[in-house]
């Protein structure tokens, strides 16, 4: 591809707002119709503005600006295929700081001062806890891209949507047979000791038990520990898989000093690339990874058998097929996860069109046309794999992939079937009021 | 984020950075940067006297500025702060496209502020509120309607620095283009205000800050100016041949130095285990401003009494008590060079990362295509490249801390005739600057997480 290709692709949203500003135009120009159909047809190629709730500053601003990159490439993609229901979509996007507090008044800024359809984008899960209450109370449907299993818990509300990404519960769960049929089935838990490591502890325990396998030994790690070689002989001689979930800027250093235990001898080891995510997996200290497995969300390195739906995601964000950014090999991108802004774009998209709507008088129809989606084929929209939405828990299925490090690539192993995640509902949200 | 019940984040924001910097044999580096700053002391006082005057020697320059051009250009830049307003009310919500914050965050306070220690007093011909103090006497209000107490020294300057510290350390929103440009127009009214009641030239001395904070850093450069005009000389000559500042400026340059220093302190995971808080999963500035604020306080109170203390007791060695006064307001400038090297060890990431898009809203008006997407964080992400920060970024700490400690040696030498008694006065500020050079890179080195 060149540059110039690239260029064209890669529109901000300044761009596609001029294009917004010029689609509208060039309809009502060529409108020669009385002048009530040119007001009517005036008003209903008004954009459609999509609030983009964005991790700009604050910790979580190494993902906002990838969730970014995708946000703008995709509505540049629809709005290139004459936007939704014949109106442009415009991306207003306001930064949450990663802040809770912050998230609910940026969510009110959406619906009040920006007059918008939706919102949408979130991603880290106490800036989603903070923001989807007011979402609720102000009517505005919030479609939330952050994994997190707060949705389908039952613990937010109607108007809170997860239709894009899979939330880790599933991802957890679809994990067990894998490692239990492949890997061993004596395992040994490392995880920090706070509520994220404690639910992998509890969710991937229940669902290793279900598969016939057995926890032998869970490690707690203080979060402010940044040195582990102590607690490395406490896993047991017998542990035939390591399953880690360690994150933070210790994650170097956790994998260095592993290594350096363990040597040539180490059992399989099983981890979640949200260690690593964005991480160059060249980086000095993760050459013992070679050999180690990760759950990925989407595959970061194009496969042998990439789709071509991949590809096509691949060409309009902007990343190689290392997914590193086109513009910087180095760079690399928070692959794993920033395809559920793409995805969920797209069923924002179609459930618009389902529903017919033309405003905000419409978001109630919109929420009930995404509730009534089911099953969604692999595709230029959803390039990560086919989805099956759940109405009743706001929640989408889809498949995870278990990769292998081999000479510094994630060379994918095994695609689960939407069925190993799913679980029992814990919320039925339609039974709520609109 | 990954994260299974509610409110459970694992946070990260630089993951890379700050785990390569964990890698790196940072305690080599701090080692010789401490070593450093010994080996300067060392050579101050084993070199005969006159060698730190040299040191300090400096060249004046011909040369007078014609006040009509400064004038306008301050006038400029009042009109270009009023069309940032306005772009921060009016343009894009995105603080990393609108060009109030990046102009205001990453320009000025990053970029503008160190570049006035590393040069010279830039701000002096770009200062929009000099262009309102123009304005205000040009309306024929130069003289106020009321006195300012001279006994207030600078404590207006000190209290509205103390408010920006704690809107930028410690507000949910500070980047947010709308809350930035109701501040900003607030304090610009403000200010008009405030020189309507006492007269533009006092309020630009003694009250608005930003002039005030501009002119110390200044103070730091190789063009500075002293009493007879601007003068070129090494960094810091400008304070080593000073005069005693008024008390409550200096007091301004400690809370400066604790602000800089917090503003590390505050992201490391001892702070946040201190606080109360899980460094993996940093809740948000709203979760902890109190702490925020009352870490702040207690910093400035802190490095006063630190301070203060070294002082007392250098004067005390030195068998000078009575001179205690003239002593600190001497020797608190010595702590600009340090300011400014912390400014931009604690920034330099950032400028690297934010100066992307400052370049990208700037060109953007000229080119069909914006370079957001060629904006990229990819340096953070290899051993190399992170190695060559943390190294400019110790430096930067180190060559602070020497260009302080000559400064402070050669106040010393002007303040006592005497070398022994000089000498005497100077060692418990000597301790605690090495003491200081440790802090400074240790907090570079230290993992963060917030």
């Amino acid at each position: 591809m060149t540059t110039n290709d690239k260029k064209d692709l890669l529109a901000t949203r300044r761009d596609i707002l001029k294009g917004a500003a010029a689609g509208a135009g060039a309809l009502a120009a060529t409108s020669a119709l009385p002048g009530f159909v040119r007001y009517a047809q005036a008003q209903s190629s008004e954009p459609i503005k999509i609030g983009f709730q964005v991790h700009r500053t604050g910790i979580g601003a190494a993902y906002g600006r990838w969730y970014d990159r995708v946000t703008t490439a995709a509505a540049k993609l629809i709005n290139d295929g004459g936007g939704i229901n014949g109106r442009p979509v415009e991306i207003i996007a306001e930064d949450d700081g990663t802040d809770p507090k912050r998230g609910a008044e940026v969510v009110e800024k959406f619906a009040s001062q920006h007059k918008c359809d939706i919102a949408y984008g979130t991603l880290f899960s106490h800036v989603v806890m903070g923001s989807a209450p007011r979402a609720g109370e102000l009517k505005i449907p919030y479609f939330v891209v952050s994994e997190g299993h707060h949705v389908a818990s039952g613990a937010l509300n109607r108007y809170t949507l997860q239709p894009g990404i899979c939330d880790v519960k599933s991802q957890v769960k679809s994990m067990a047979p894998f490692v239990t049929q492949n890997l061993g089935k004596k395992v040994t838990m490392i995880f920090p000791d706070y509520a994220f490591g404690h639910d992998h502890r509890d969710f991937f325990s229940a669902a290793v038990e279900a598969n016939g396998g057995q926890i032998i030994e869970k490690i707690a790690i203080p979060p402010t520990e940044t040195s582990f070689t102590r607690y490395f002989p406490k896993i047991p001689r017998e542990t035939e898989v390591i399953y880690h979930v360690m994150v933070g800027p210790a994650v170097l250093t956790f994998v260095k000093e592993m290594g350096e235990f363990y040597g040539p001898n180490k059992p399989q080891i099983f981890g979640f690339i949200d260690s690593l995510e964005a991480v160059d997996l060249n980086s000095p200290g993760l050459e013992f990874l070679d050999g180690t497995y990760f759950w990925e969300g989407m595959p970061r390195y194009a496969q042998a058998d990439q789709t071509p739906y991949d590809k096509f995601y691949r060409d309009h964000v902007g990343v190689d097929g290392n997914g590193a950014s086109t513009a910087d090999a180095k760079d690399v991108s928070t692959y794993a996860h920033m395809f559920g802004c793409w995805e969920t774009l797209f069923v924002i998209k179609a459930g618009m069109e389902a529903a017919g709507y033309q405003g905000t008088g419409d978001r109630t129809k919109l929420i009930e046309a995404v509730e009534a989606m089911t099953d969604m084929a692999q595709s230029n929209e959803h390039p990560q794999g086919a989805k099956r939405f759940n109405g009743k828990t706001h929640q989408v299925f889809g498949p995870q992939y278990i990769s292998k490090v081999e000479g510094g690539k994630l060379v994918v192993q095994h695609q689960t079937s939407i069925e190993d995640g799913l679980y029992d509902d814990e919320v039925d949200y339609t039974t709520q009021a609109l | 984020m990954a994260a299974l019940g509610p409110g459970v984040t694992p946070a990260w924001a630089h993951v890379s950075e700050g785990g390569l910097i964990l890698l790196l044999p940072t305690g080599v580096y701090i080692t010789s940067g401490v070593a450093a700053v010994v080996l300067t002391i060392l050579a101050l006082l084993l070199l005969p006297r006159g060698v730190t005057g040299a040191l300090f020697a400096s060249l004046r320059l011909p040369l007078s500025a014609i006040e009509g051009l400064r004038t306008a250009t301050r006038l400029l830049a009042l009109a270009l702060l009023l069309a940032l307003v306005a772009a921060g009310f009016l343009g894009t919500r995105d603080p990393l496209e609108n060009p109030l914050p990046l102009m205001l965050w990453t320009v000025w306070w990053i970029m503008l502020a160190f570049l006035q220690a590393l040069v010279g007093d830039l701000w002096r011909w770009i200062n929009p509120f000099a262009g309102v103090a123009w304005l205000v006497g040009r309306a024929g209000r130069r003289n106020g309607i009321a006195r300012l107490p001279e006994h207030f020294g600078m404590l207006p300057a000190i209290g509205l620095y103390l408010c920006f510290a704690i809107f930028y350390l410690a507000d949910i929103a500070p980047d947010d283009p709308d809350r930035l440009a109701a501040v900003v127009s607030g304090y610009l009214a403000f200010t008009a205000a405030m020189m309507v009641i006492f007269g533009p030239d006092t309020w630009l001395e003694r009250g608005e800050f930003v002039s005030v904070l501009m002119g110390l850093l200044a103070r730091v450069a190789p063009l500075a100016r002293r009493e007879d005009g601007l003068r070129l000389g090494l960094w810091g000559h400008a304070i080593a041949h000073g005069r005693a500042l008024p008390a409550t400026l200096c007091l301004l340059i400690l809370m400066i130095m604790a602000t800089g220093s917090f503003d590390g302190i505050n992201e490391t995971f001892a702070w946040l285990g201190f606080i109360g808080v899980n460094p993996l999963e940093f809740p948000g500035r709203s979760a902890v401003w109190l702490s925020t604020v009352l870490g702040l306080l207690a910093t400035m109170a802190v490095f006063v009494a630190v301070f203060a203390a070294a002082i007392r007791s250098g004067v005390w060695l030195a068998g000078e008590t009575d001179r205690f006064g003239e002593a600190f307001r001497r020797q608190a400038p010595a702590i600009l060079p340090i300011a400014a090297g912390y400014h931009l060890a604690h920034y330099l990431s950032v400028v690297l990362v934010n100066g992307q898009y400052v370049l990208e809203m700037l060109t953007h008006a000229f080119h069909e295509h914006g370079a957001q997407d060629e904006v990229t964080t990819g340096f953070l992400n290899a051993t190399d490249t992170v190695r060559v920060l943390f190294l400019t970024q110790a430096g930067a700490v180190v060559a602070g801390h020497v260009i302080a400690i000559m400064a402070a040696h050669a106040i010393a030498l002007s303040m006592f005739p005497s070398n022994r008694k000089a000498l005497a006065s100077q060692l418990p500020l000597i301790a605690v600057m090495i003491a200081f050079t440790l802090f400074g890179l240790w907090l570079l080195a230290t993992p963060r997480g917030a």
